[in-house]
């Protein structure tokens, strides 16, 4: 919100001295948009924002939010920033409108790897890939004549001397937040051992030897974390680097980029990145794209507007500009040294996030039980069953089961 | 009566280390607010304080800076003291000593922050170049995170919304709950009563459970309402007036029952003498009743002043970002942090937010004792 | 007073209930009993996402909700009596937890968990922003005048400054290597993580809302305190009570309305416990009533909200309430009869 209100200062009084700013396109109608709020946002809505008569609101809850919002009539937003799985409830509320006419009328700059596409028409413009991977301190991992760790074990050994070294307060950092976080933790570990969330149409199958192989690496992980994991986001985990209380973190790209800002780090250059730790099968990780969806509930004038605002905010120049904050998909991008453990997580094979409905309960209920193992309150089967059964409840609340 | 020596020296100590307490977190995060990143979330205490990183970075201050600004704080600290009552009560109209004061301490905040922060810097720093040592900086200071909240971030806006808000709540609250306070202290009914007692209940309700009921409603009340109203149905969602609307009927039971105990407290006979010379029964609470019952509107206002101002469920949830008061804008500030300066400028905001609470508590201490003293709580 | 009089002085304030308390306050009952799902379908679909160097394309099932003429979701509506309480309540793993009288069990269902949060949050804070609210009184109305007034300014700040704000403040000192963690640790010479283990957080947050309720019982309380009969106290000095029978048999009787007020209104406040599990993010350690009922309104990864578990959990919630005030309402209703009210 608050950046692009000062961008649309800037552009305002640079409107009043006649130079307009790099937006090609005159916006001519109010136009509102709702993302998340990390760097990448923050530089398109800023961008965006030159086109005039544009608000945004960055907001990390942006999912809780989004769906209610673009219910309403008229929607309470135009552009909608989204991801892997927080696109899955707007499509199916059909709260979002297909992309195709407007593809072909101002998409001519739109290469066809941003085209995310569902039954045959394109319905979000991707702008950015996004992953998780590992970060490390070369300085640290160099003086103690360890190797880059390929593997969670050869992770967990490399924090094993680390924290022998007693270099850094802990060894690893990791966004084990409740929630969200470290459902996500769980699901990356437990793709990477190959395993299945669902059996025959839709029934929970988690509570298998890979689950509980899952949990144990984890409980293993958090020993050398910061004791108050379950309150680590990834901020906080950004943080830790930056102050350099920590050598190890399995964090987002899109964070990269912040190790090296001599504003808030003490690690500048000093931290190098690498591939998702592998898993049996897979990298311990999962491919997101980030983009843009355009409500439904709006006129189509104003979805032209809103198009070509959006089609601004992430155009050649904006990238360019800021080519380090992202793994962008537009052209004109060059992968530079921040990108380098996202690419080499995908060459790895990993495989992009399951998005879908029922993956959305599962990761709830993944999020908000496994603590209760990592506390100790509970076994490993206990979890798994409790996931299990609310897993079950909210699905038949929900009518897929 | 006077307390024997121990016990004098044991109840100083308490109360010392209880103001230590009651001021020291709110103080901490001041001193945050202005120190850059690295210091403000330093480990060491000393570093915090003093601020070494920002100093660094050229941003501090000298020792003659020290000097001129408690100089100036404490010049207006007495001017307001001692000085403003006397311009309040010359210059305000007759029966609007509250609308007075309340400019009164608005125009010496704005003066305040523009001398502080505007005049006396330049001023200072042209001085501090021919003093040498004395000029140098020592403590590292910087006013940059508030200047970025209030000018880049247009957090002015957030806080004239919030004026909007809590004065629409305070006001509609009190005509409201003083017409039904005073109804239910002169009828002794059975319905009176049970207005009561379901209004206790409601007071103790989970707010979450009543907000979330009217969130689809909010959202798709152009719809629903179309039928009723036409073309001209709004969209409540984000509209300032249906959350004082909320919160304003939220607060009433409390505000009922307090009102209620004020107007217990004054003497039937005087409203019956009214009556009898004519007057009807709202004449008599209009122009009898109402010029007694200031101290205890005053107070139960202060009360609504607090819960409108410093709403978070009810403001996040039902307004948007273009007109969204402080403290939801704040808890969005954290949503997006996602940089150590984007969590520095919060603190910035949350002390911002905290400086008109302190205005006010300064203003209406007196009142809001002598309120309670008059006997709003009888029980 | 006729009862026209009287609508007409209390009608706007009880329509405002009515409108924006009690309406929704019947849908959330009717809500627990029913539940509205909507009515999904699996479908064979082809969907592309982006790689880093091409797109990748897979035909995948996928359950996709039908729509009407309108493209509206398709939605069933259910009566399930009290299948939404039996979800919340979980009497199949209560009777489990008993029968094995297991403490760790019970702790593992979620209502009940946040029932034994709430009851001890509510019963200990009791006492202690009585204590402190009292003692603060009486410290300060034997203080000079002089400094009288600054002693009430600072003693009021925790209870005026926003909720979130103060648990902020209060979760910045403490989380990770905040300066009093720092200093606790230099003190007891031990590494400490406060937000690492449930118990220091339940004493944070005890901590935390006993510092911000107890300036109100104290300002309350100091204005009884300016009502005391003096002529009371100086005839129990002359009667030779000492320093502490004077405070019991006066001033603590004379207070004792107040003393009701306060605690009532910070049983009601307490009872709905909830900036605190968000100011500390407590919710993997310790978790209440009402962040229960939030929690279940917030919508989840997939954007579905737990509308009926939601309004049954928030029901219960208010019988508990409502238990509380039992004593009271009585006690209410006793004086009234006796037309003291």
């Amino acid at each position: 919100m608050a950046l692009s209100k000062f961008a649309v200062a800037t552009a305002a009084a640079l409107m009043a001295t006649g130079a307009w700013a790099e937006c090609a396109f005159e916006n001519p109608v109010p136009v509102k948009a709702l993302t998340a709020g990390f760097a990448a946002w923050k530089v398109v809505t800023a961008s965006m924002a030159e086109c005039g008569n544009f608000e945004a609101e960055l907001d990390q809850d942006f999912r809780l939010k989004q769906p209610a919002a673009f219910e309403a009539n008229p929607s309470l937003y135009h552009i909608g920033g989204v991801s892997n799985s927080p696109f899955v409830p707007l499509y199916d509320q059909g709260t979002i409108r297909p992309l195709d006419d407007l593809v072909e009328k101002f998409g001519q700059d739109i290469s066809p790897i941003q085209l995310i596409k569902l039954d045959g028409n394109v319905w979000a413009i991707a702008m950015m890939v996004n992953a998780q991977h590992l970060m490390y301190r070369s300085d640290i991992l160099d003086e103690l004549g360890i190797d880059v760790p390929a593997t969670y074990e050869e992770v967990l050994d490399a924090a094993a001397k680390i924290k022998a070294a007693g270099v850094v307060e802990y060894p690893m950092g990791g966004t084990y937040k409740s929630g969200w976080n470290l459902g996500m933790e769980f699901i990356n570990l437990y793709l990477g051992m190959g395993g299945e969330f669902f059996g025959e149409s839709f029934a929970p199958a988690v509570n298998n030897d890979t689950g509980i192989a899952t949990l144990e690496t984890m409980k293993r992980i958090t020993e050398y974390l910061d004791p108050e994991y379950l309150v680590s986001d990834s901020t906080y985990v950004q943080q830790q680097f930056q102050q350099g209380k920590i050598a190890l973190a399995n964090l987002w790209q899109s964070r990269a980029a912040a190790m090296d800002n001599p504003q808030e780090s003490q690690v500048v250059g000093k931290v190098g990145m690498a591939s998702a730790p592998m898993g049996s099968v897979r990298p311990s990780s999962t491919l997101w794209w980030d983009g843009i969806v355009i409500a439904k509930n709006i006129t189509d004038e104003e979805a032209e507007a809103a198009f070509q605002v959006a089609l601004e905010g992430m155009d050649s120049e904006t990238i360019t500009a800021n080519n380090d904050t992202a793994v962008w998909l537009v052209d004109g991008f060059v992968p530079g040294a921040a990108a380098q453990g996202a690419i080499a997580t995908a060459e790895n094979g990993a495989a992009p996030f399951p998005a879908s409905k029922a993956m959305g309960l599962m990761h709830t209920a993944l999020g908000n039980i496994v603590s209760d193992y990592l506390t100790g309150a509970t076994s490993a089967e206990e979890a798994l069953a409790k996931v299990e059964a609310a897993y079950t409840t909210s699905a038949k609340d929900a009518g897929l089961l | 009566m006077r307390l024997p020596i121990g016990l004098r020296i044991g109840s100083s100590a308490f109360l010392a280390a209880w103001c230590f307490i009651a001021a020291f977190p709110i103080f901490w995060i001041a001193v945050m607010s202005f120190k850059e990143p690295v210091d403000s979330f330093a480990s060491n205490p000393l570093h915090v304080v003093f601020g070494p990183s920002t100093l660094e970075s050229g941003k501090g201050l000298s020792i003659l800076d020290i000097v001129v600004g408690i100089a100036a704080l404490y010049a207006i600290f007495k001017f307001s003291t001692s000085r403003l009552p006397a311009l309040v009560d010359r210059y305000s109209p007759f029966g609007l000593r509250v609308a007075g004061w309340a400019v009164a301490a608005a125009a010496v905040g704005l003066i305040s922050v523009v001398a502080l922060f505007g005049v006396l810097p330049p001023v200072l720093s042209a001085v501090e170049g021919v003093l040498g040592p004395l000029g140098r900086p020592v403590i590292g200071l910087t006013a940059e995170h508030y200047e970025a909240v209030w000018v880049k971030h247009e957090f002015y806006r957030n806080f004239l919304n919030s004026i909007y808000v809590t004065s629409g709540v305070v006001v509609v609250s009190l005509t409201v709950g003083t017409l039904a306070g005073y109804g239910l202290a002169r009828s002794g009914s059975n319905l009176a009563f049970w207005i009561l007692v379901v209004a206790l209940v409601f007071r103790a309700l989970p707010h979450s459970v009543l907000v979330a009921g009217y969130l689809p409603f909010f959202i798709g009340s152009a719809e629903i309402l179309e039928p009723l109203l036409g073309e001209s149905a709004p969209t409540l969602y984000g509209q300032p007036l249906a959350v004082i609307a909320v919160l304003v009927s939220i607060n009433q039971p409390f505000t009922i029952w307090m009102l209620r105990s004020f107007f217990q407290n004054i003497p039937a006979e005087l409203d019956e003498a009214a009556r009898v010379d004519g007057c009807t029964h709202f004449q008599a609470f209009r122009w009898v009743i109402m010029p007694v019952m200031w101290p205890g509107v005053i107070t139960t206002g202060l009360f609504s002043f607090l819960l409108a101002y410093n709403d978070f469920l009810v403001t996040s949830l039902l307004l948007d970002a273009s007109n969204q008061t402080m403290v939801p804008a704040i808890a969005g500030f954290f949503n997006r942090e996602t940089t150590t300066t984007d969590q520095v400028e919060a603190v910035a905001a949350a002390v911002s937010i905290t400086a008109p609470l302190f205005l006010l508590v300064m203003v209406f201490q007196r009142q809001i004792v002598s309120g309670l003293t008059a006997g709003a709580v009888k029980g | 007073m006729k009862f026209r009089t009287f609508a007409a002085f209390v009608g706007p304030s009880v329509a405002l209930m009515i409108l924006f308390i009690a309406m929704p306050l019947a849908s959330v009952f009717v809500q627990s009993f029913q539940v509205t799902r909507v009515i999904y379908e699996e479908i064979e679909v082809e969907s592309c996402t982006p790689g880093f160097v091409a797109q990748t394309c897979v035909t995948e099932t996928r359950l996709q909700p039908v729509v009407d003429d309108q493209g509206d979701m398709v939605v069933e509506t259910e009566f399930v009596g009290f299948g939404s309480y039996i979800n919340v309540l979980e009497p199949d793993r209560l009777a489990e937890a008993l029968g094995e009288a297991s403490w760790s069990r019970l702790m593992g269902i979620d209502f009940w968990k946040a029932l034994r949060f709430t009851l001890t949050f509510t019963l200990v804070t009791l006492p202690l922003v009585l204590g402190t609210g009292l003692a603060i009184a009486l410290a300060v109305n034997s203080v000079a005048r002089s400094i009288r007034g600054q002693v009430i300014f600072v003693s009021l700040l925790p209870f005026i400054i926003t909720p979130v704000i103060g648990a902020l403040s209060i979760r910045w000192l403490f989380i990770g290597d905040g300066i009093l963690t720092a200093l606790l640790e230099w003190a007891l010479d031990r590494d400490i993580a406060m937000f690492a283990q449930a118990w220091t957080i339940e004493l944070m947050m005890l901590i935390y809302r006993v510092w911000h309720v107890a300036p109100f019982a104290f300002v309350v309380f100091y204005a009884g305190l300016q009502t005391v009969n003096s002529d009371t106290l100086e005839s129990a000095v002359v009667d030779g009570a000492s320093r502490f029978e004077r405070l019991r048999y006066v001033i603590v009787p004379h207070l004792m309305p107040l003393i009701v007020f306060v605690a009532l209104i910070h049983l009601m406040d307490a009872y709905r416990v909830f900036e605190e599990i968000v100011g500390f993010s407590s919710q993997a350690h310790v978790i209440s009533l009402q962040w229960l009922t939030y929690d279940l309104l917030t919508p989840d990864q997939s954007g579905s909200r737990s509308i009926s578990r939601a309004s049954a959990s928030a029901m219960l919630t208010m019988v508990g309430i409502v238990i509380l005030l039992v004593p009271l309402l009585r006690k209410t209703w006793r004086d009234h009869r006796l037309g003291r009210i």
